[in-house]
């Protein structure tokens, strides 16, 4: 008994004399990102993500001779706790790069915190147009903004469809919104009218009457902007009511993960959906790491893991060219940015209005047997298109 | 009026008369727990809640099908109802306490726990049973080659209405026709009265408070095919089921099924002819109306023609 009581001792002597030399060895990187809550889908499919990409730095001998100590905060969706977490981040822990977040939202809360207190930040998965057109000196994003975010699925609608009308849907949040207003300014070039713009709760049940008025106003083309279930149960009433249209478009999010096609079933089947990023494409390493994540965790990630996945080789990469760990030196490490990985080039640069935006070039992917394939731009595509779509009635 | 405005408006009474009936079941289980025990459990939604986790897991584990798995949900649900009732809320029904209807602030501390329990155990992922008919739906023109119009009647939005009416004829008859029945509902009448008269009103209380957990239940399972769940999923089923009980009349299960179905059209019709997003504004507006103008709900305007006569 007494031995175990100074093995005990000695054990946690041990402990806390060794806890803080490793913690001066390693690197420690806090990711704010939603693990709960409604965003919380998104954010398990980043934090796996970052862990693969920290296991592969870490193997090839981290940053400046430190390994990667990677751990998580879970802000819940929220901007309140996002901020707190990151002002927690900043102040005390003195941690020199932000990385992470995911609902527009939140990154917009922490931009303006990391901005105020000059450490740089890196948005990872945040497509709100107006976060890197506030004149931010510190804040950097790799994500694509969400005035773009449809441009291969605008040039698959101007090319094939050509669609006279058009209906817009989208959710009442700052990405639902911001998506649907890129449609409608995208629509008029494009030779087709806005016949019906609604938008949706979250957590709604019952799209039928909503889809109702859509059937009514009898457009070409219905395109969504929704995060998961919205986007599935969307589809799934539409084939209920048979609302035969010339194409279903959806703008990411929701669209593009594996949970649409599982949960809508054969009511996905030839939706086109904006995305970012997909296994097919032939960037250095995109196919690693889709097999590598598919073999941990069953599923291709979406967009959202590769976005992650490549934002800590591009927050890696800055800190190893920064000469010292100050703001200033890692926010001009990052600006000077040009690397190519998985999730494509990534380069930071001030234009239409930006400022430290990587223009990703974005792509459209179809549903085909129950695969999410990329179909636009033809230089990407790993399958032709399906078009003109079979009528509901037609599909057995 | 056009063919294709025809058909706008009879679908979207179709899809108000369908989840009605849905929130006519949510809400009913609300409605008698309040007619007898005169207070409202808040922790409803979470109650529905719990019972599509029972069918999850049932669908993931053991490939059951949701609609069978109310055989499970629903008694399970009725025993944890009856445990809440005999040893958390009967408890805090015999001490004095300073804050007035602490039993109601009790039921929000359950719904929080259930929620967060549910939120450590399986995450707050989105949940969903993929059964293979959740888009099977019926249409007019299959079976009249020319009617004018297309109409659709999902099938398992029309399976989860028809439960809910044969249900509610269940309780009804259970009500009117039982022994327990009456004594519940003499229990709701008059609580001193049915003591007098030899009535176990605590027992009452505690088979109450388990009936209208397995009837949210059910109405969890009936649910489930249509929906997808997450723990915090609760709060707004609470919402509308209180609503609903405000609408109908306290503990009127006639009148439940009215005020679900007042709402369900009242929000189809909301969402095709003024936007989804007010939907629920006029949600409450509908509440706000009733308090003002019908403070006993459906049922009072039907007790008082019945009366005038």
């Amino acid at each position: 008994m007494k031995h175990l009581a100074v093995a005990v001792s000695l054990l946690f002597l041990f402990g806390l004399f060794a806890a803080p030399v490793l913690a001066a060895d390693a690197f420690d990187l806090v990711i704010p990102l939603p693990l709960t809550g409604k965003p919380a889908k998104f954010g398990e499919i980043m934090k796996r993500s970052y862990e693969i990409a920290a296991e592969e730095i870490n193997a090839k001998g981290g940053v400046k001779g430190r390994k990667i100590a990677l751990s998580f905060e879970d802000s819940t969706g929220k901007p309140e706790i996002a901020r707190s977490i990151v002002e927690k981040l900043i102040d005390t822990k003195k941690q020199p790069i932000i990385v992470g977040e995911y609902t527009s939202s939140c990154a917009k809360a922490v931009a303006a915190i990391a901005e105020e207190r000059k450490t740089p930040y890196l948005v990872v998965a945040s497509a709100d147009d107006d976060i890197t057109q506030k004149n931010y000196k510190y804040v950097f994003r790799q994500n694509q903004v969400n005035a773009h975010y449809g441009d291969a699925v605008v040039s698959f609608l101007k090319e094939v469809v050509k669609p006279k009308t058009i209906a817009i849907l989208y959710e009442s949040s700052a990405f639902g919104t911001s998506g649907a207003d890129a449609m409608e300014k995208d629509a008029a070039p494009m030779g087709a009218k806005v016949v019906v713009k609604e938008k949706f709760e979250t957590g709604a049940i019952d799209f039928k009457p909503l889809l109702s008025k859509v059937k009514a106003a009898q457009p070409d083309v219905v395109y969504t902007v929704a995060y998961a279930n919205e986007a599935q149960l969307i589809m799934k009433q539409a084939k209920e009511l048979r609302i035969d249209m010339k194409l279903y478009a959806g703008g990411a999010a929701g669209f593009a993960i594996p949970e649409f096609i599982k949960g809508a079933q054969d009511a996905a089947e030839y939706v086109v959906s904006a995305t970012l990023w997909t296994p097919q494409l032939k960037y250095p390493g995109a196919r690693e790491f889709a097999d590598k994540y598919k073999a941990k965790h069953g599923d291709y990630p979406s967009y959202h893991g590769a976005s992650a996945y490549a934002a800590l080789y591009v927050a890696a990469d800055a800190l190893n060219r920064a000469k010292d760990w100050t703001a200033d030196a890692i926010r001009d490490a990052l600006k000077a940015t040009n690397l190519k990985t998985a999730y494509g080039p990534v380069k930071f640069e001030d234009k239409e209005g930006y400022q430290n935006q990587n223009f990703h070039e974005t792509l459209a992917i179809q549903v085909q047997k129950g695969e999410f394939e990329t179909i636009w731009p033809k230089s990407h595509a790993s399958k032709p298109y399906v078009y003109p779509v079979p009528s509901w009635k037609d599909r057995k | 009026m056009s063919s294709i405005q025809l058909e706008v408006l009879l679908q979207t009474l179709i899809s108000g008369i369908l989840l009605g009936g849905l929130y006519a079941l949510i809400g009913i289980g609300m409605t008698i727990i309040m007619g007898v025990m005169k207070i409202i459990n808040l922790a409803h939604g979470e109650l529905m809640m719990v019972a599509m986790y029972i069918a999850y897991v049932l669908f993931s584990a053991f490939h059951i099908d949701p609609y069978l798995s109310i055989l499970v949900a629903a008694p399970a649900l009725f025993l944890l109802g009856v445990a809440i009732q005999k040893f958390l809320i009967n408890p805090v029904l015999r001490v004095e306490a300073i804050i007035p209807e602490n039993q109601v602030i009790l039921t929000v501390g359950i719904g929080m726990v259930l929620a967060n329990l549910a939120t450590i155990i399986f995450q707050s992922d989105y949940r969903q049973t993929p059964v293979p008919y959740a888009t099977k739906a019926w249409y007019l023109r299959d079976y009249w080659k020319d009617s004018p119009v297309d109409i659709s009647l999902s099938l398992p939005w029309t399976v989860s209405f028809t439960v809910a009416l044969l249900i509610t004829a269940g309780l009804w008859f259970f009500l009117t026709r039982t022994d327990t029945g009456k004594s519940i509902r003499a229990t709701a009448q008059d609580l001193d009265a049915a003591q007098l008269m030899g009535v176990n009103v605590q027992r009452m209380r505690v088979i109450t408070f388990g009936i209208g957990s397995a009837l949210v239940g059910t109405a969890g399972c009936l649910f489930i095919p249509i929906y997808y769940i997450y723990p915090d999923i609760g709060g707004q089923f609470t919402l509308i089921s209180f609503v609903i009980t405000i609408l109908g009349g306290l503990g009127s299960t006639v009148g439940a099924i009215i005020g679900g179905l007042i709402l369900g059209i009242f929000e189809s019709l909301t969402a095709t002819y003024i936007g989804m997003g007010w939907a629920p504004v006029g949600r409450f507006m509908i509440f706000v109306a009733v308090l003002i103008f019908i403070p006993g709900g459906v049922a009072s305007l039907l007790r008082s023609r019945k009366l005038g006569k």
